[in-house]
């Protein structure tokens, strides 16, 4: 045989090959499995504070000809919040969300709103439902504080058949957590970190060993220009600081720690801040602060910053975010996270 | 010539050829370029000094203070504002003013040198500062790695 044409082959062999790998093939829609099915997303982000909720939604499913379904429930390791106002607490929703042409949720009632009996949340459906997804909300207890929950959602079709998906463990944090709270110059100007509270002098003279933190406001005299720009402003400051950090300041008696305090800028941890930033302060992150070389004040504070903060003690380390500042009321709103260290 | 002969020839071109690719490989695996201790390029350059200076506070913002800008006048011109650093490359020194109210025993100190020069000791993270009559000493050392200029910090805090 004459192997006259052999250095051809590979060339006709690659045309081959790209002229079956061109070949497009057809889409076909997926066939759906011919079962009960479920399925789980955890919707909630960042560390899970007591008195928060955890969001999930929780999707079921059957072939419309296979029957519909019958009931929807979530069994919790430990029984979450339950409110007055069902839907401040833990529940499971009784209405399905769509979205609209603007983007705002539609809701649809498939059942009567949820009842919570101890660890269990249940709906009942009352309509013809072969699909739905439903949310379902757990305001974590202070039982839970520090500890893993789990979640086992379940479905049950007209058929008696259940499904069901278990979700977690989720660790609930150790941490505490108090928004919006309002410091203003020469009144509500002491903070404790123990209470997570503000005080008026008189308050905290009844209180001195608790008050980690003062409050001030200063406007100091500027010296003509070229003179830099002598700012002091919304400060905190600890009660052992230097005096110059103090001006004006007559602390009550027995008021006198040194706290540690660290400057900030850019923190805005999310559950602090409620802004748009998915910055998240965590149990880790005051086990890990350093704190060694710390000082123990902080002036020209501005809104969006925050300090760290370490009781004299060292029992406690807080984060302190400033969420806005007044300069013409001389006060200023914050939010603190704290954990106890032991 | 014979086919034979060809041949060897032709064999005495490829292995000549092969030598010189192995020879020129080797050269080319040995270092062009001297390098120092910390993996950085020495080169010819012997200029040694700094050209800016910042100190940034714990919340990474600059504590460094400015002088207020002067609108101009009738009679005068506008003065803008400028940083209070001074850099001194004759007496080897550094004078700068931070604001009030700066934590000075965690300040990220920042510099600017010339071309190719070094720092000695290297910053690694927060400087402590606060010890104002020992100021804190650092070195330049010029690109040819053969100049090395020991520059002193003055910081004065704003009254």
């Amino acid at each position: 045989m004459k192997l006259k044409h052999i250095y051809q082959l590979p060339g006709f062999l690659l045309l081959l090959i790209f002229a079956v790998a061109c070949e497009d093939d057809a889409y076909e829609v997926p066939q759906a499995k011919r079962e009960f099915q479920n399925d789980c997303i955890k919707r909630s982000l960042g560390p899970n504070l007591v008195n928060n909720r955890l969001e999930f939604a929780y999707a079921m499913a059957l072939p419309k000809d296979m029957g519909k379904i019958v009931s929807a429930q979530v069994e919790a390791s430990i029984p979450g919040v339950v409110e007055p106002v069902i839907t401040n607490g833990t529940f499971l929703e009784h209405r399905a969300y769509s979205t609209d042409g603007g983007g705002n949720d539609k809701a649809v009632q498939v059942a009567d709103p949820s009842s919570t009996e101890g660890n269990l949340t249940k709906v009942t459906l009352t309509r013809d439902t072969f699909a739905v997804t439903l949310r379902y909300f757990y305001k974590i207890p202070q039982e839970a504080k520090g500890q893993k929950v789990t979640f086992t959602f379940s479905a049950t079709d007209s058929n008696g058949r259940t499904v069901s998906m278990k979700m977690g463990p989720y660790t609930i944090s150790a941490m505490d957590m108090v928004l919006d709270s309002t410091v203003t110059d020469n009144t509500e100007m002491y903070i404790s970190i123990a209470d997570m509270a503000t005080y008026t002098a008189a308050q905290a003279a009844a209180i001195p060993d608790k008050i980690d933190l003062v409050y001030l406001y200063r406007a100091l005299v500027q010296q003509p220009a070229p003179a830099p720009a002598l700012t002091f402003k919304h400060a905190l400051v600890a009660p052992a600081a230097d005096p110059v950090y103090l001006p004006g300041v007559t602390l009550p008696a027995g008021v006198n720690k040194d706290t540690k305090i660290i400057k900030t800028l850019n923190l805005r941890d999310q559950q602090l801040a409620r802004l748009q930033y998915g910055i998240f302060i965590d149990d880790l992150d005051f086990e890990k602060l350093d704190t060694s070389t710390a000082t123990n004040f902080a002036i020209n504070l501005k809104g969006e910053a925050g300090v760290w903060v370490e009781t004299a003690d060292r029992q406690y380390r807080a984060y302190v975010y400033i969420n806005a500042v007044n300069d013409g009321s001389k006060n200023m709103r914050i939010s603190i996270k704290r954990l106890k260290m032991f | 010539m014979n086919s034979a002969m060809k041949k060897y020839i032709n064999n005495k071109i490829v292995a000549s050829l092969l030598g010189l690719l192995t020879l020129v490989s080797m050269v080319r695996c040995s270092h062009d370029y001297p390098i120092d201790e910390d993996g950085l390029l020495i080169t010819g350059r012997g200029s040694c000094y700094v050209s800016n200076f910042e100190l940034l506070g714990t919340d990474f913002v600059s504590v460094v203070t400015s002088t207020t800008a002067i609108p101009a006048t009738s009679t005068t011109p506008a003065i803008p504002s400028t940083r209070n650093v001074v850099i001194d490359t004759t007496a080897l020194t550094i004078n700068v003013e931070v604001a009030l109210g700066t934590d000075l025993k965690n300040l990220y100190p920042q510099f600017t040198l010339v071309t190719d020069a070094k720092l000695d000791p290297k910053i690694t993270g927060k400087v402590d500062f606060s010890d104002l009559s020992n100021p804190k000493t650092y070195a330049v050392i010029s690109g040819n790695r053969r100049v090395r200029k020991e520059y002193t910090i003055y910081v004065t805090v704003q009254q």
